[in-house]
């Protein structure tokens, strides 16, 4: 009888060791995450001095991200609190970053490209459609928009695996980022990401 | 009382196995890439992956402004060459260890300039070599296993950097 209790016990400990670390993993990107408004990065992203969680979270959510060096990651997962929806219509405004290059990509919560007619998965510094002054704005939405089009949907592993609040989230890829970057992740300059309205 | 300290045992035991757990996670991953990526191609050899798409998901994550290539390596048969002509664009070089370090990394950017329209030519050595034992440039993989990733901007024209991937290679030595 006692063996049992034991045996339960460990089980059980088990179990809930599991739920505490997926809730972990599951609310970003661990103690050394930095906020810059809505986006998130985390500076010890590949490197060896990454706590524990972090690298956990790496390993399922950006396996084989490179040091911040070589290029930082900002993700944005929600605006004011507010998960990334589907039936929501998003702006991000900005302009030119201070990075060699830069890109912006929507991820399904399955962290993979999300399928799409159009093949548009991200725009860049390059093949973004810019106003005069050189700024940008990017139409985040399910239903075709005019302009710089980013179009989401339903993710493409099977709904019945989904575990974040998420339906989709944003990636900003800053390569050989420069020193504001790199001193002042948290006030460096991003695009801002607003709602545009929910259907 | 007695189902109170189960309780307290049980939780405080799970709070610190979140953390073990947490330990193991990236070494799993990473063998799950390495086994599902040694199916689709020969250990050891370099593969150019197509252009990133919805398909594309033996790794999380992957930018579509990248072409990639990489080679899942195993030194316990001795080190590797590779080589690589850097192109003009962003290109970029990184050594991972099979806990996803980030372990070493070569790139065109900032000092390292100079690269462009250069070959790099590295010895990949093993955890149990000495690196002066080998001549020019020589990495040490803290790990027998682990993956190397080229990376080589796929923005605009991609003619070049697709070209300076397929003209790269990994082979042992």
């Amino acid at each position: 009888m006692k063996i049992f209790r034991w045996l339960a016990a460990a089980l059980l400990t088990l179990v809930i060791a599991v739920i505490l670390m997926v809730r972990t993993i599951g609310s970003g990107l661990g103690e050394m995450s930095v906020a810059n408004g809505n986006w998130v990065t985390n500076v010890s992203t590949g490197s060896a001095d990454a706590g524990v969680m972090l690298k956990a979270t790496i390993a399922i959510g950006g396996l084989l991200a490179s040091t911040r060096e070589n290029s930082m990651y900002y993700r944005l997962n929600s605006v004011a609190g507010e998960s990334l929806r589907l039936n929501c219509r998003y702006r991000i405004a900005g302009d030119d970053y201070d990075a060699d290059w830069w890109s912006i990509t929507a991820y399904g919560w399955d962290n993979y490209l999300i399928p799409n007619k159009q093949k548009r998965y991200s725009f860049n510094n390059e093949n973004i459609v810019r106003r005069e002054d050189g700024s940008w704005v990017i139409t985040i939405a399910s239903e075709q928009q005019a302009g710089n089009w980013l179009p989401v949907g339903p993710s493409g592993a099977p709904t019945w695996r989904k575990l974040p609040d998420y339906d989709f989230d944003l990636l900003l890829r800053l390569y050989t980022p420069g020193r504001s970057y790199l001193e002042q992740p948290q006030s460096a300059a991003l695009p801002t990401v607003t709602v545009e309205g929910c259907s | 009382m007695k189902w109170l300290k189960w309780c307290v045992g049980v939780f405080l035991c799970a709070w610190v196995g979140q953390y073990l757990l947490a330990m193991v996670v990236p070494n799993l991953v990473m063998e799950l890439v390495y086994h599902r990526g040694g199916k689709l191609m020969e250990y050891n050899t370099l593969a150019v992956r197509p252009r990133p798409d919805e398909s594309m998901r033996l790794v999380v994550r992957p930018s579509p402004d990248l072409l990639y290539a990489n080679c899942i390596y195993n030194l316990e048969q001795g080190p590797l060459i590779i080589q690589a002509p850097v192109p003009k664009r962003y290109w970029s070089m990184q050594f991972y260890q099979m806990n996803t370090n980030n372990f070493a990394g070569i790139t065109n950017q900032r000092d390292e300039r100079d690269r462009v329209g250069t070959v790099v030519n590295v010895t990949l050595i093993g955890p149990d070599k000495n690196a002066a034992d080998y001549p020019g440039e020589v990495i040490q993989s803290p790990t027998q296993r682990g993956m190397l990733l080229l990376r080589a901007s796929a923005i605009g024209d991609d003619t070049a950097s697709r070209a300076a991937l397929e003209q790269s290679s990994c082979r042992p030595a």
